[in-house]
């Protein structure tokens, strides 16, 4: 009986520890997934359950259950299919720019690393990435516009009559692409340099040696030693061109028409201009969707490169 | 003779202000007034001329009640959000809100206001001098039958132009919508002006140009719907759309022919821009709300201070003028705290008395008595024109329901994807038609 009592003590006196280790780490851990509960997972399911419903913030108290309505309406909505369709091409073309500049940036930086006027440029050149959306937007509405902008104003100087950047809604949104890819090339060139500066020296000796091109070293050495990091760039950025709001709202609010219209802007105005919530929480939940399904893709497949 | 009549004239100015003056000092607001010493009124309003004269005046509240008055103002978009989103949180965070008076049916809706109606009914007829206010203003106060807000700062719209240009080029005030085109025509392409555009308007996407379709449609003969139409008795009785009627197809091909003689990038101008490229005298001509006709003649911010005047608002051949009437309607929050004090603050301030003393210090006359008063003629020499038009408005030119954002909002889609050339007018119209035919049935407006 003792030794059963003893047992009963020794694994009582064992037990204890752990449950108090699990006890602290539960303590430690609560913290996050409070934040986590509160300010992610509710509102998500908050959103599904609005996105079920007819429902405008000022009569809250009549909305009623549609099911699915709200999603089937989105995708017959032609201003929907065109956000959608603009949220691609600005997504896609700014990306290929940003890689295609942030690569050729990355190589001049590589080249200048060991001068001091190097680094001094290159923290010049991260500027545009550390300034908010909005004023970049604010700043090229001005540079821009059309009557009183120093870019029309110069164009007129070589004999050229610049157009309304913003006004057409044939410049619009590569205008509002240019902005962007101007804003996040820097970001780009910072993960290519540190790939670069990563490739041993005997490579590009080895490549010397055989008389290999500028080209050649890009194609066969440069771009597969960072394809990773070029990669997780470009997930990274598709994420951030999927938010995109801000350069929309100051610059076009959506036009000229329906040109510049992105699904953020679209979600945002039946949220918050006309508080339609029910519309505007089924659209939200659809970008969310395309996020995670890009995103996952994204990340499959650079873990299949990887391996 | 002339001469005569100018002595008759200030003699009988003088008589006006003086009997106003008379009636103004005899005011006795401690009988109307409560003690308030230690309160804050705060005060939401959108960020128009209008608040340095509104600011300039309430000071004197603080003299009779000791309540201090604080202003915040915000842009247009801004303002509707925070105010819907604080009303739906029942938010007491401003006493007094400063709404749009499209907007009263959405915030009545979601019981955002209180109504005051009983308050009106049970204050000093004299202070209150409701058959003071001009009509077409005063309706946008108007709601579920009853008075919701206190229509304080009446707007209207008004053509300006450049008078010494026009007195250069020996023209003509337009009065039609043919007549405005060929001036526009003249001053985009005469050579004598390279500088200056013919006409800005708004045209970019959104509430500009969604709101230009209902300043424009009733001096082109046309109706945004069935049963709305200057002198309705019920304007909401039958919302079936008419935005793809002849009249509204027709004027939208008008907009679209009036771009080329506007400034450059005019598809995206909207109020600012348009206020500005006249302010800089860039344009010869715009249709503007009369709030911003005050600072036209400021020096500091004005290129064309002595060199505009003010016409009636063009209208279409075989139709007549009815200028657009909106503004900004003050409000006692339902979900304040301090509603006495605030009502105490509303019905100080439309008083004929101080609104004199606002509209004096750049504010926006809303009341017969201001737009009679030859002090303040004398100041904004706009007014006789702005009174005219004043009296031709439609009070429901715009929509006021609960979905007026929405339908604005996508009526400007339309209308700025004609201009911009991507669809016709035509197509444009159809679309929008169809669009709030929808709109319109789901919220139960349409059968």
């Amino acid at each position: 009986m003792a030794e059963i009592t003893n047992t009963g003590t020794k694994v009582f006196a064992r037990a204890r520890p752990e449950e108090s280790d699990r006890a602290i780490k539960l303590f430690f851990i609560a913290p996050a997934v409070i934040y986590l509960l509160l300010l992610s997972v509710f509102p998500f399911i908050y959103s599904v359950y609005l996105s079920l419903y007819d429902a405008k913030l000022t009569r809250m108290d009549r909305k009623w259950f549609v099911g699915f309505e709200n999603y089937e309406r989105l995708l017959s909505d032609p201003l929907f299919l065109k956000a959608m369709q603009n949220t691609v091409v600005l997504t896609v073309s700014s990306i290929i720019l940003e890689v295609i500049f942030g690569f050729l940036c990355a190589k001049v930086f590589l080249s200048l690393r060991e001068m001091r006027t190097g680094q001094v440029l290159r923290s010049i050149a991260i500027l545009p990435m550390m300034i908010t959306p909005i004023c970049v937007g604010l700043m090229f509405s001005y540079i821009l516009n059309p009557t009183l902008g120093i870019m029309n104003y110069l164009l007129s100087g070589v004999g050229i009559e610049g157009p309304s950047w913003f006004g057409n809604p044939t410049f619009a949104l590569p205008t509002v692409i240019f902005i962007n890819a101007w804003q996040w090339t820097p970001f780009m060139m910072l993960l290519m340099l540190a790939g670069l500066v990563s490739i041993p020296d005997s490579l590009y000796e080895a490549a010397e040696l055989e008389n290999a091109k500028w080209y050649h070293i890009a194609r066969y050495i440069e771009l597969p030693a960072i394809r990773d990091v070029i990669l997780i760039g470009i997930i990274l950025r598709v994420i951030d061109n999927l938010k995109l709001f801000d350069l929309v709202y100051v610059t076009t609010r959506g036009g000229p028409g329906d040109s510049t219209e992105l699904l953020t802007f679209f979600a945002y105005r039946q949220d918050f201009r006309f508080f339609q919530v029910g519309y505007g929480s089924a659209a939200a939940v659809i970008i969310l969707l395309i996020s995670i399904v890009v995103t996952t893709v994204a990340v499959a497949y650079l873990r299949k490169v990887q391996k | 003779m002339n001469h005569m009549k100018t002595i008759a004239k200030g003699v009988s100015a003088l008589a006006l202000t003086m009997a106003l003056g008379t009636s103004a000092s005899a005011q006795d607001w401690s009988a109307e007034l409560g003690d308030h010493d230690g309160t804050t009124i705060r005060v939401q309003s959108i960020a128009d001329p209008f608040i340095d004269a509104f600011r300039e005046v309430s000071p004197a509240f603080t003299e009779l009640t000791g309540a201090e008055v604080t202003l915040d103002s915000f842009g247009y978009d801004p303002l509707h959000e925070k105010q819907i989103l604080s009303c739906s949180q029942g938010s007491d965070e401003y006493d007094v809100l400063f709404i749009d008076g499209i907007w009263v049916g959405e915030f009545a809706e979601a019981g955002c206001l209180e109504p005051v109606e009983e308050r009106v009914a049970a204050a000093n007829p004299d202070v209150m001098a409701m058959d003071d206010y001009i009509d077409s203003f005063k309706g946008q106060a108007i709601w579920d039958g009853q008075l919701q807000c206190l229509p304080i700062a009446g707007y209207w719209h008004m053509l300006h132009y450049r008078k010494d240009l026009f007195e250069k080029h020996g023209l003509e005030v337009p009065k039609t919508f043919d007549e405005l085109m060929q001036v526009a025509k003249f001053f985009a392409e005469d050579d004598g002006d390279p500088d200056v555009a013919g006409m800005a308007m708004n045209f970019q996407r959104g509430s500009a140009a969604g709101q230009q379709f209902f300043e424009w449609i009733y001096s082109a003969g046309g109706k945004p719907w069935e049963s709305n139409y200057p002198g309705s008795d019920d304007p909401y009785a039958d919302q079936t759309p008419l935005f793809n009627s002849p009249e509204a197809v027709e004027m939208i091909e008008f907009f679209k022919a009036m771009v080329p003689y506007g400034p450059p990038g005019v598809e995206q101008f909207a109020w600012d821009e348009r206020a500005n490229a006249f302010t800089q005298g860039k344009v010869a001509m715009i249709n503007n709300w009369s709030v911003r006709t005050p600072l036209f003649t400021d020096p500091d911010i004005s290129k064309v201070t002595d060199a505009f005047d003010v016409a009636m608002f063009p209208h279409a051949d075989g139709a007549s003028s009815v200028p657009p009437v909106g503004g900004w309607i003050m409000c006692l929050n339902a979900h304040g705290q301090q509603k006495d004090a605030a009502w105490d603050f509303m019905q100080w301030f439309a008083s004929p008395e101080v609104h004199k003393d606002f509209v004096l210090a750049g504010g926006p006359p809303s009341r017969h008595s201001a737009m009679q008063d030859e002090e303040i003629i004398a100041a904004q020499p706009w007014v006789p024109t702005l009174y005219e038009s004043a009296k031709a408005a439609w009070q429901e030119g715009r929509p006021r329901h609960a979905m007026t954002f929405e339908m604005i909002d996508a009526i400007g889609l339309q209308v700025n994807r004609a201009i911009v050339g991507d669809a016709t007018a035509q197509e444009a119209m159809d679309e929008a038609n169809e669009t709030i035919t929808q709109m319109l049935t789901r919220a139960g407006y349409l059968k």
